[in-house]
């Protein structure tokens, strides 16, 4: 296992920015993901980690050493696709066996990896099998265990649970993360899923159009976003322009006392799930909408010429046109400067 | 009565209309006289296969050097065809469809013409009325047919197993033999029985390059057909359609032992 480290990555397509200054420090044994919208450059920067394309600037270092010359056979980069991409003429055994036959490991030696792999993979009595014998479950299995294999210094995952439903996936995101923490793996995962970002790492890299807006553990990320564009990422926000004077933030709501000591323009962003419809509310306000989602109800709330999103939960319904009042605690809402 | 019965007896109807023209000329090798108008032969005789298993006649011998000839041309045709298969299905270049159509020239462009100037330029070099140079020749009719076959294989395999391979720790010959030719496998099945059938039935490329030194099995049959000589026409005949199914059934084989995995198909 090792460190990774990518240095002010740089890559073009055609004169199209795909990566632009990318920097990246995972530690050892460490699980991040890399999350963004499909096309911001997640892939390309697993391909360039595992040395399938070089980057036109910038350096990739492995425990300090820098990679960069190492063909990609000899990298132990290893990514698994998210079509996961066995060889379809090969046995499940001759698929494992792959890496290390190829590094011409002994044939006695293979075989016990081969069985060690089956066991920790749970598919015994596969071994024979075709790939095309195989559900989309057992494939990934399958493909990680032969990542596995050869013991790569780094596990690239490239949205390993996209093509599997939603059980499927809870059970195999599950898996993996058992595998992590069990052999202390370093791990990139690439995902558009929030969801699954914010579950299975330690920490998360939010990647849009080819910049990592920001890298921080998953409650930096939610709690404390950079921007507004790493916000909506996680889910629709409200936002509030206004400004600061003396810790007091004026916008067309009112004005309300912060726990902040900057002055000028700045944009509230208020979660939906922040705001409380409560009798001691400091804001007063009318229902404009309702939308009923079972456990959850979506409202949108006009306060003084301000439509406001909020989420609560299914316990007390509101109609529209009611006069409210709502509570939002603005110790804890996020200022963006303007 | 269901579709799919309509659907049986209209491929049996195909399939009859295929076999039988192979019958008569069953019957033919075997039939020494049979005048017209009679709906069946007179007499039978084994003029033909005596003749044709007779050693002075060579027939045999001949029979040899044209699958050697062939075979040889099918692992050339092939050895060529990949690579440049391989670039035309994979990768991005400027004039990519120039080349494509180019590489179709030989079946487009009659080759007999080509061949006339080849000849002239065979006979300085010394490669006129020898083997090699027969295998040159016939080279020209069979690589488009690989090449079109293979290239389709390519675009539709992609390069992302090779990627795999690699990442996985195969250096670059490792990759092409654990998995491009493995994968390829199918298409070489097809590309090379495609190539032998092109370079067994040639008959002017042989008889122009070869110049009666190189004499294959379809030069020995040629004059057969054109004297009326049905019976050995027909010997002849037979003989040429059960070398080129045996050939397409080894060549199968051959590689399915090779590359297991059934019949899997490309991702």
């Amino acid at each position: 296992m090792s460190q990774i480290e990518l240095r002010n990555i740089c890559k073009k397509f055609e004169n199209k920015r795909i990566l632009h200054h990318v920097n990246l420090l995972v530690q050892e044994g460490e699980m991040i993901s890399l999350l963004g919208p499909s096309g911001c450059g997640k892939t390309t920067t697993l391909k360039i980690i595992a040395g399938l394309m070089e980057p036109d600037a910038g350096d990739i270092l492995f425990n300090d050493t820098s990679i960069l010359n190492i063909p990609v056979e000899k990298r132990g980069a290893i990514i698994v696709f998210q079509d996961y991409l066995l060889f379809p003429h090969l046995t499940v055994e001759e698929n494992i066996e792959f890496g290390l036959k190829m590094a011409k490991v002994k044939k006695s030696k293979r075989r016990e990896k081969v069985r060690e792999m089956i066991d920790l993979v749970q598919l015994e009595g596969h071994e024979k099998k075709y790939p095309k014998e195989l559900s989309g479950g057992q494939k990934q299995r399958v493909a990680i265990a032969r990542a596995l294999a050869i013991e790569p210094k780094v596990l690239l995952l490239d949205e390993p649970f996209s093509n599997l439903d939603t059980r499927l996936r809870e059970i195999m995101r599950e898996f993996i993360c058992d595998i992590q923490r069990k052999f202390k793996i370093t791990m990139i995962l690439v995902t558009h899923d929030k969801e699954e970002a914010l579950m299975t790492s330690s920490k998360i890299a939010v990647m849009l159009d080819g910049e990592i807006k920001q890298f921080g553990t998953p409650k930096e990320i939610y709690e404390r976003p950079v921007s507004s564009l790493v916000a909506d990422f996680f889910g629709e926000k409200n936002y509030v322009d206004g400004e600061i004077k003396e810790g007091i933030f004026y916008s067309i709501m009112g004005s309300f006392q912060t726990g902040l000591h900057k002055n000028g323009r700045v944009r509230a962003m208020i979660r939906p799930e922040e705001i409380e419809i409560t009798p001691k509310g400091n804001i007063a306000g009318i229902i404009k909408n309702k939308t009923y989602a079972g456990e959850k109800i979506y409202y949108i709330i006009d306060c003084n010429g301000k439509r406001l999103k909020c989420i609560t939960n299914g316990k007390t319904f509101y109609n529209i046109g009611e006069k409210i009042n709502v509570y939002i605690n603005f110790d804890n809402i996020v200022f963006f400067e303007r | 009565m269901g579709k799919n019965m309509v659907f049986k007896i209209i491929f049996n109807i195909f399939l009859l209309l295929l076999i039988f023209p192979l019958f008569i000329i069953l019957l033919w090798s075997f039939t020494k006289i049979w005048p017209w108008p009679d709906l069946f032969p007179k007499a039978f005789g084994l003029r033909g296969f005596q003749y044709l298993l007779n050693p002075s006649n060579n027939s045999l011998r001949i029979l040899g050097l044209s699958i050697w000839l062939s075979t040889v041309v099918m692992f050339i045709a092939i050895l060529i065809s990949i690579p440049a298969a391989k670039a035309l299905g994979l990768y991005h270049f400027k004039g990519k469809g120039f080349i494509k159509t180019l590489i179709l020239a030989p079946i487009v462009v009659p080759t007999v013409a080509v061949t006339m100037g080849i000849h002239v330029s065979f006979i300085s070099v010394g490669l006129a009325n020898t083997f090699w140079g027969v295998v040159i020749v016939h080279l020209i009719p069979c690589i488009p047919y690989s090449v079109r076959i293979l290239t389709d294989v390519f675009e539709i395999m992609g390069n992302s197993m090779e990627l795999q391979a690699r990442i996985l720790g195969a250096n670059k010959m490792q990759t092409f033999f654990y998995v491009t030719l493995p994968m390829l496998a199918p298409g070489l099945i097809t590309a090379g029985s495609m190539v032998f059938i092109v370079s067994f039935s040639q008959y002017f490329l042989t008889f122009l390059i070869g110049g009666g030194k190189i004499v294959t099995f379809s030069m020995v049959m040629f004059p057969f057909i054109q004297s009326g000589d049905r019976m050995m026409a027909s010997v002849y005949s037979m003989v040429f359609i059960w070398t080129t199914l045996l050939i397409l059934i080894s060549v199968e084989r051959i590689v399915k032992s090779y590359y297991k995995g059934e019949n899997y198909f490309y991702l």
